[in-house]
């Protein structure tokens, strides 16, 4: 990664899409929202929990950096994650998707998503909200159906709910996400069966299941080096991931990226942009902006971001510039996450790069070990490769 | 310059007792060195050097001192201090004719005060005794005091009380060094005799020589003689080092100094060797010196095979520095194409060894070490083992002879039982112990060096809470039961992994062996069984449980940049990673043959 200047916009400017050739402009945005009501112990996302009083500078402040659009743009996904973006107040809710719908121009079946914690949708106001102003696509944030992992997580609701809320959902915003947590301390694979099937009869279009991951600085963390908290072993966390990907294909939900399964049609297309290596807008503290190969990271401390923005400067507070090779070979690493995996004519149309030149031998020696196999046009993980796809992943992965 | 008025000296002392404070300060007091120039061990050229604190190198520096209207050329030799090195102190020694031996005044005396100051009496130098660092908030000077009389017999009132740091004494140590001192001798119009006690490559000029005068003179545009080879050569340049080299017109009888003849390579001059004139040559060489022997060696093999000539290319530049230094090319079956080094000892191998990765870049594979072995065969014949993988696997061998030093301790009297016990475990054959006042002794051992390489100085540092030290020298081969024991990594043997070890322990340190390289090796995709043998018999097993899940379960926008630094991390990783059979083993695997501490 090599800093130009000159060729490159000024940091946190996003108005000269204008000069990109067509095909290279985003077509996806993605905002994000920190606030929660508190942090969860296993969480390090960019968010900030107990400080409502910052909400409606926030909001002041997302109008301001919008603003630099310059334009209202025309995109195919837009999507809001947090934190929490149903922890805003109604009104609150109502005024940011308003100002949001006011620079973003949905494509006539652009997918809108919003993030839920399913507390927050038990009574019928935000979801009437967030219906009228076009989101149709719910993201909830289950974890488990299991009331003791619940806890052991640090969730605030309870099992239950989320049954009563997917079922109002159903009527306004039927296209409906269930986030799901394997691998949790004192989990059993019992547990994760019962929480699938749960998950299951409740129809929705949607499943990801993520592997709990141990993140520097968060309290799961701490106590795991004290001892405090036991990762699971790692032979159950396998077999809760086999579990899934047997169990939720069963069910129809296609597996089509590493942690994420969903009904015919209704795969995440703003989660496509990022395994596609493809443009994204990208507004908030923490949110990750990619446009001509150049990455800007908002100021993952939400404070910074605010002075920054209020002060009228930018809130980038990480910047890269990806060279045309670090691009391929991210574009690579993520591509390989999809099912589907990475196709030679694509890739070498998207990214400039050969498939075959960029791994090398790499290829072959995967398909030996049995963790890639070749595909009509490409290559993909096997079903053991997507057991370990970190291992293939190093292989190709630049070293700078 | 007259000879009456030359004092040739060095400073001798334990590691950390001062010495190089001491040598700035008597280069600052004397103006040899202003205080702009003035940096800490001045004398210590090498980074490698200043970063340990410790001299390798020795270097002679000529200074100019004026006492009572005369000025008098003091010519101060430095000598490293550690027990590797016992070699280029006794060289160094040789250009004196006196030694300022300093003892800390908190510390007091220590193993290297007793090696050094025998090595001085042995070459026949008036001792300057000196307690150093008296200004120190904690001292325990008449102990020291008392110490210094009953190991080494010297008379109370003979010793100087000095502060390198802070300069209190220095000139009782001027005075002492012209008034004890002899005076060098030599005929001045005999012909030219001087002794070579080092030398150094400079990449422009060739071979720096040091040499001490006896007799005669040496001069620019002479043609001298190097009497080992009978090789002559036209004098380029003579001088002085002050500290910087200073060209002269001559060096006379008793100086100190070099001259650059146009020598390309440091091989063609031989430490100990006698300078003469080619057309009149001196009656009698000096006897000269025997060659250090390398008594522990390892393995070095480049990660990158196109690495191999790189390697090569910067060990020659290393030789020409160090001629105790040995490296021959060797290959393994597991590490490919390398090189079998020796070194005088362990230090000596780090200092090599981080000069390499500092000065040259290459990414290194480096083998445990391990002492030079004998083999007597049947037939008689006597092999020379410097590595274990060549230690045959059929029969054949008689005896197994291995090194034998005898070590010296010196430590508070409360670390002697369990430094006994120590030594006992490693198979030594007790001395003798000596009271040195009430609170420390000296304890004399005789052990096995492969006993005493790997982690003696650590186990004697923690027993003795730090206040331990010891020195050893070489006394010869000695039979034992000894045998090789092989590492099977998923039923291959890894021949870099091999060593030599006592029969009565194999099967304790096989076994920890294993447990070592079991946490050093990473999950694979299959299960990893490794095995200790001894030849065909297996005699200890682990096994690495095969690699079921990783995966990164997130990975979005916001993900992308830190996972593929965390994925990029795991790939420099894997630059120093080796592949046996299907195994991936790293680097420092390699070592742990030497981390296997008596209680695994």
């Amino acid at each position: 990664m090599t800093e130009r200047t000159g060729v490159f916009p000024a940091t946190g400017d996003t108005a000269f899409v204008e000069t990109l050739a067509p095909f290279r402009v985003p077509r996806s945005a993605y905002i994000h929202v920190p606030f929660c009501r508190h942090r969860c112990g296993y969480c390090d996302f960019t968010l900030v929990a107990g400080r409502d009083d910052l909400i409606e500078r926030y909001l002041s402040a997302m109008e301001r950096e919008l603003a630099t659009l310059q334009t209202p743009r025309s995109v195919d996904t837009l999507f809001l994650g947090g934190g929490t973006p149903t922890h805003l107040a109604p009104a609150q809710l109502e005024r940011f998707l308003e100002l949001l719908r006011t620079w973003f121009d949905l494509a006539r079946d652009a997918e809108f998503s919003v993030e839920a914690n399913p507390r927050d949708l038990l009574e019928s106001d935000r979801v009437n909200v967030l219906a009228r102003l076009g989101v149709n696509r719910i993201s909830l944030g289950v974890q488990s159906f299991d009331d003791t992992v619940l806890k052991r997580l640090e969730r605030d609701h309870q099992a239950d709910e989320v049954e009563r809320v997917v079922e109002h959902l159903s009527r306004l915003i039927p296209n409906v996400a269930l986030d799901l947590i394997f691998g949790v301390p004192g989990q059993t694979l019992e547990s994760w069966r019962a929480t699938l099937e749960r998950a299951i009869a409740l129809r929705p279009a949607h499943v990801s299941t993520y592997g709990l991951t141990f993140e520097k600085g968060t309290t799961f963390w701490t106590r795991r080096s004290k001892g405090e908290l036991s990762p699971a072993p790692e032979d159950l966390e396998y077999e809760m991931y086999a579990l899934a990907m047997d169990r939720l294909p069963a069910a129809g939900y296609g597996h089509y990226e590493l942690s994420n399964f969903a009904r015919p049609g209704r795969d995440c297309r703003h989660n496509e942009t990022y395994w596609a290596g493809r443009p994204c807008f990208a507004f908030g503290p923490g949110a990750a902006r990619y446009i001509a190969g150049v990455r800007e990271i908002g100021h993952r401390s939400t404070t910074s971001w605010l002075a920054k923005v209020e002060a009228g400067e930018s809130p980038v507070g990480y910047r890269e510039e990806l060279t045309a090779e670090d691009r391929a070979r991210e574009a690579l690493i993520v591509g390989l996450r999809r099912t589907r995996g990475v196709s030679r004519d694509e890739f070498a149309r998207d990214h400039g790069f050969n498939l075959d030149e960029l791994g090398r031998s790499a290829w072959d020696r995967l398909c030996q070990r049995g963790l890639i196999e070749a595909t009509e046009g490409g290559y993909r993980l096997t079903r053991a490769g997507r057991f370990l796809a970190d291992t293939v992943t190093v292989e190709f992965v630049g070293t700078t | 310059m007259d000879p009456r008025f030359i004092r040739n000296f060095s400073i001798v002392a334990h590691i950390d007792h001062g010495k190089s404070t001491l040598a700035d300060q008597l280069l600052l007091q004397t103006g040899t060195i202003t205080q702009r120039e003035f940096r800490d061990q001045i004398l210590d050229d090498l980074d490698v050097e200043r970063e340990r604190g410790i001299t390798v190198k020795a270097r002679a520096v000529a200074i100019n001192y004026e006492q009572d209207g005369q000025v008098y050329e003091l010519n101060l030799v430095d000598t490293p201090g550690h027990v590797d090195f016992h070699y280029e102190v006794s060289r160094s020694l040789a250009a004196c004719e006196g030694a300022l031996l300093l003892v800390d005044a908190f510390q007091g005396v220590q193993a290297q005060t007793v090696a050094n100051a025998y090595a001085a009496i042995e070459s026949d130098l008036v001792i300057i005794p000196c307690i150093n660092k008296i200004d120190l908030p904690v001292v325990r000077t008449a102990e020291v005091l008392d110490e210094m009389n009953s190991v080494l017999g010297i008379r109370p009132e003979e010793v100087l009380m000095v502060s390198g740091k802070s300069g209190i004494g220095i000139t009782d140590v001027f005075r002492a060094i012209v008034e004890r001192i002899p005076a060098p001798s030599g005929d001045s119009t005999a012909p030219l005799k001087a002794m070579i006690f080092d030398g150094k490559y400079d990449n422009y000029r060739g071979v720096v020589t040091y040499v001490r005068m006896r007799e005669g003179r040496l001069r620019k545009g002479m043609k001298i003689a190097l009497m080992r080879k009978g090789t002559s050569h036209e004098v380029l340049e003579v001088g002085q080092f002050r500290p910087n080299m200073a060209p002269c017109d001559e060096l006379g009888p008793g100086q100190v100094g070099y001259f650059i003849a146009g020598i390309k390579e440091l091989g063609g001059v031989h430490v100990g060797d006698t300078v003469t004139e080619a057309n009149r040559p001196a009656s009698d060489p000096f006897p000269g010196y025997k060659q250090p022997q390398q008594m522990v060696f390892c393995g070095m093999y480049p990660i990158e095979k196109t690495d191999f000539e790189k390697l090569r290319d910067e060990l020659s530049k290393m030789s020409l520095n160090d001629a105790s230094f040995t490296f021959v090319p060797e290959t393994s079956d597991a590490l490919g194409f390398g090189f079998r080094c020796g070194f005088l000892g362990m230090l000596h191998m780090e200092i090599i060894q981080q000069r390499l990765e500092k000065e040259a870049n290459i990414d290194l594979i480096q083998t445990a070490p391990n002492v030079t072995y004998e083999l007597l065969m049947m037939d008689g014949e006597i092999q020379k083992i410097d590595n274990p993988q060549d230690v045959p696997n059929t029969g054949g061998i008689k005896e197994f002879r291995e090194p034998i030093v005898k070590v010296n301790f010196i430590l508070p009297v409360d670390g002697i039982g369990p430094i006994m016990q120590l030594c006992a475990d490693r198979r030594g054959i007790y001395k003798s112990t000596e009271y040195l006042g009430t609170t420390r002794a000296q304890l004399v051992y005789e052990l096995p060096l492969a006993e005493v390489i790997y982690d003696m100085h650590d186990r004697l540092k923690s027993i003795t809470r730090g206040y331990g030290t010891f020195d050893y020298e070489i006394i010869g081969f000695r039979p034992a039961d000894l045998v090789k024991v092989d590492i099977l990594v998923k039923g291959v043997r890894v021949d870099a992994l091999a060593s030599i070890m006592h029969r009565d322990n194999a099967e304790r340190r096989g076994r920890g062996l294993c447990k070592r390289l079991k946490e050093e090796i990473s999950k694979h995709q299959f299960e990893i069984p490794i095995q200790a043998a001894i030849g065909t018999r297996i005699i200890a097993r682990e096994t690495i449980a095969a690699l079921r899940k990783n995966v990164t379960a997130k990975c979005y926008g916001g993900d992308i940049t830190r996972k593929r630094k965390l994925w990029a991390k795991q790939r420099e990783g894997k630059k120093r990673l080796k592949q046996f059979g299907e195994v991936e083993i790293p680097q420092k695997a390699f070592l742990s043959v030497l981390d296997v501490s008596d209680d695994m």
